[in-house]
């Protein structure tokens, strides 16, 4: 084998703390050759986004290291602040999760292209200028001209991503990282992204380091995979090796966690027919409201749809999955439901007709009830786990019902979390832990119906498949109806009765989740399946 | 940033000035005093009283009244004043010039270390320097300008012996002279606008500095240079221009006791004089060329706010 454009031997990371180091690395060896993909996948705080900034040499100062970073045998370790410098961009790229954030916001894009190619191969400002406007059409910018131009807030995020990945390419650098970098973008996007790091790694064989938590997409796109955890590398090799016979108990427990269409966890078989217990009949949902100068003036309405005429309906103890991109009304509708957005058309649960928010009585919020995707807003920080649990059942439990410590006891027990929970504050709390919480509170008022939204998707991969699976249990005790809102459809697939597709505030499809694989689809829903990467063979 | 929103604006600072006008209007009405008694005296007969009223229109509809003083305003034409019996505006624009001449070199000398020094302290966090300057900042802070002017004239001027202690002297006149005169009011001025803004520049920029973009332009390669001046002070400087244009407003309406202290006849000294005097035609033509001035200065911060970042969009 060629030597390696990047090796890294016996890497050690320690951050000096008031009390004392903490280990962020350990031991960490591995080596990317010259058109390799090297996935490292490991969940959050397992070190992965330590090792991209100790390669790029962007430490803080309480950093204590121990080991070698070697770039075509040069130990970066070694390497002096004015060298680095001119390393990177140049030498080792870089490529970040986040456009939005990434990006200077009071620079156009141009610029910020530009600047690389002025710094590091010499040019001027207008052939940086016009060579930028060429990299942008590389990437499969349509106008490159207009793009260089325009702001980062002009841009779509997957643009703003193709002119980070531009820049990132644009001193044809030995080696790329590449961390996280389609985690903040939409589904069909981040598969746009994915084909563009494919072809450009192909076309240049540079050495990548592709940071994921996503297993399913590393078995797509990476050669060699590594497994981080707990800033150890646990296990590493070829990618078909390491999915088809993980040799270590985490990297098992990894692939067991990732969500797998043809893995249900539900019966497949929808509740019997019978009444439905919600209906939603035409509901929409418009946000803003006509500004009053506006309304002076005569000015056409600048309110935005949020949801438009939406129709669906949840059998008792039924999933119903809802899926779509960031802004297609998923969230919209689900306030729409538990009285947090107004809305217009109707709303019946178990016969009964909601016109609006006044109709949402004490038994109304008693049967229907709503997780939200972040425990850490969503969890009173000030209270105690008994005063947060304490509440619904002060406000919905029967006459005569216990509220006493037993009956929190019983509620944390049904989460599985050990009673004495009770007694601390969220932030002591793990984030599995804090949503396991709002799962308890939700179902402290027995309610028919739990609208979960997006409850997983800030959870690592291994903590969202126990949380699923102790939905999936309640929902087989209680016979709760949920509402699953998500975008992650292997995941809706996996548990998920019936799927409802929602594009632009519009809801496309609504089809047994059977129909996903072979029945006439709605062409957004198909490109949604498309973009999906399927999870790696079969982990036995 | 269309053409179309600045007339808006410019329309909308009419629209303001109009209210602030009517809102003047009304409370010199309110104030305890008798117009025609105050130019008259105490002693004139009711007869002659009666007549005055007539002449003035004071006995017409309070909207009538308020119709032709504005109308007079339209035409820079405030009425005339109570005390001296001399038109009202002419005295008060001279008094505005030279406040803004104090405000000008206030906010300049401001400009001129306020910044570097809160890039300074953000750039060295946690050193000695930030300290320093984090201290001094905040006791420039918290001092009242009386207090600031004080020590300022008990060192420079009495200890010292460099500058005049209070006075005027147009810079037409004698330049030299004028510019002594006006070392001291504008040191006191732009100690408080320094503390301030310094202490705005850095806590921006310790933040921008914190910021993922920032983090992206150094792993591009560009120096830590490059990136502050580059990358990070356009985006600290950002909210500092709102804190600079509400500072405009301080430095009009608000350094009246700076110059009550210097003896600088500014229009906060004027507005003073007509108060006590109760000089209505005075009271109103000071207090609304007050609000104008501190409605163009929001003007031109939004104008510049928006011109710096084109995340704001104007329509």
């Amino acid at each position: 084998m060629a030597t390696p454009i990047l090796d890294i031997a016996g890497y050690g990371l320690d951050y000096a703390t008031p009390a004392g180091f903490t280990r962020a690395l350990d031991d960490v060896t591995l080596s990317i050759a010259r058109g390799e993909v090297l996935g490292l996948v490991g969940e959050s705080g397992s070190g992965k986004t330590s090792l991209a900034w100790a390669i790029m040499r962007h430490l803080p100062k309480s950093a204590r290291e121990a080991g070698a970073i070697r770039l075509t045998g040069q130990d970066l370790l070694k390497t002096s602040e004015a060298e680095i410098e001119a390393i990177r961009g140049k030498r080792i790229g870089m490529v970040f999760q986040d456009p939005s954030t990434s990006l200077n916001p009071t620079l156009s894009l141009g610029t910020q292209l530009a600047e690389v190619l002025v710094r590091h191969r010499g040019l001027t400002r207008k052939q940086a200028w016009a060579e930028g406007e060429e990299r942008l059409a590389h990437v499969g910018l349509k106008v490159p001209g207009q793009m260089m131009r325009r702001y980062p807030h002009e841009a779509s995020g997957g643009e703003k991503q193709r002119v980070v990945i531009a820049t990132a390419f644009a001193c044809q650098p030995e080696c790329i990282i590449f961390d996280e970098p389609t985690t903040a973008l939409d589904v069909i996007t981040a598969r746009q992204i994915l084909d563009l790091f494919k072809e450009l790694q192909a076309e240049t064989g540079v050495a990548s380091l592709y940071i994921s938590h996503d297993l399913a997409l590393v078995s797509q796109i990476a050669t060699k995979v590594a497994v981080i955890h707990r800033g150890k590398i646990v296990e590493q090799g070829a990618v078909a090796e390491v999915f088809a016979r993980p040799r270590d108990a985490y990297t098992q427990k990894l692939l067991a966690a990732v969500p797998r269409p043809d893995h249900r966890l539900v019966d497949t078989a929808a509740p019997a027919a019978g009444k439905p217990l919600v209906e939603v009949e035409k509901v929409s949902v418009h946000y803003g409201r006509k500004p009053f100068l506006g309304r002076l003036l005569g000015r056409a309405n600048t309110q935005f749809t949020g949801n438009r005429e939406v129709s669906l309906c949840v059998m008792p103890g039924e999933i119903l999955g809802i899926v779509g991109e960031s802004g297609s009304g998923k969230s919209t509708l689900a306030k729409a439901m538990t009285g947090l957005n107004r809305f217009e058309g109707e709303i019946r649960f178990a016969g009964r007709r909601i016109a609006g928010l006044g109709d949402m009585d004490r038994a109304y919020r008693r049967d229907v009830q709503i997780i939200f995707q972040h425990p850490d807003s969503s969890l009173n920080p000030r209270q105690r786990i008994r005063e947060i649990l304490s509440r619904p059942l002060e406000l919905y439990g029967e006459p005569g019902a216990r509220k006493d410590a037993a009956a929190i006891g019983e509620l944390l027990e049904q989460v599985r979390l050990p009673a004495s929970f009770a007694e601390r504050y969220p932030h002591q709390l793990s984030g599995g832990e804090k949503q396991r919480v709002a799962i308890a509170r939700a179902f402290a008022s027995k309610p028919k119906l739990v609208i979960c939204d997006e409850i997983t998707s800030a959870l690592d991969v291994s903590v969202q498949a126990s949380v699923v699976e102790l939905l999936v249990d309640l929902q087989k005790r209680f016979g709760t109806a949920y509402l699953f809102i998500t975008h992650d459809l292997n995941l809706v697939r996996q548990i998920a009765h019936r799927v409802a597709v929602m594009y632009r505030g519009d809801l496309v499809d609504l089809v047994d989740v059977a129909a996903l694989t072979d029945g006439t689809l709605h062409p957004y829903t198909r490109s949604l399946l498309d973009a999906v990467p399927a999870p790696a063979a079969a982990a036995a | 940033m269309s053409p179309a929103y600045i007339l808006k604006r410019i329309l909308l600072i009419g629209y303001t000035l109009l209210v602030v006008s009517l809102i003047v209007f009304a409370i010199t009405q309110i104030l305890p005093a008798d117009a025609a008694v105050m130019m008259l005296g105490e002693n004139a007969t009711p007869d002659a009283l009666a007549a005055l009223r007539v002449k003035m229109g004071l006995n017409d509809s309070i909207w009538l009244q308020y119709l032709h003083w504005l109308a007079g305003v339209l035409h820079g034409d405030f009425g005339l004043s109570m005390r001296t019996g001399q038109p009202v505006a002419p005295a008060m624009f001279e008094a505005l010039g030279r406040s803004l001449l104090l405000a000008l070199f206030s906010i300049v000398l401001m400009l001129v270390l306020a910044i570097p020094l809160g890039i300074i302290a953000a750039v060295r966090r946690g050193r000695a320097v930030d300290l320093g300057v984090s201290f001094l900042s905040y006791v420039g802070v918290s001092l009242p300008e009386f207090v600031t002017a004080t020590l300022v004239v008990l060192v420079l001027a009495d200890w010292l012996q460099w500058l005049p202690a209070t006075g005027y002297v147009p810079l037409t006149e004698d330049p030299l002279r004028g510019l002594r005169h006006l070392v001291l009011p504008v040191l006191t001025v732009s100690l408080i606008l320094i503390a301030h803004v310094s202490r705005m520049v850095r806590s921006e920029l310790v933040d921008v500095l914190h910021s993922d973009y920032i983090r992206a332009a150094r792993l591009k390669g560009l120096s830590k240079r490059q990136v502050l001046f580059k990358h990070a002070l356009r985006n600290a400087l950002l909210p500092t221009i709102t804190i600079v244009a509400l500072d405009v407003g301080y430095l009009l309406g608000g350094v009246i006791v700076v110059e009550e202290i210097f003896a600088l006849p500014g229009i906060g000294r004027q507005l003073i004089v007509a108060i006590q005097a109760r000089d209505l035609p005075s009271i109103q033509a000071g207090a609304l060329i007050l609000a104008t001035t501190y409605a163009v200065a929001n003007f031109l911060a939004d104008i510049a706010y928006a011109w710096l970042d084109r995340r704001i969009q104007y329509d």
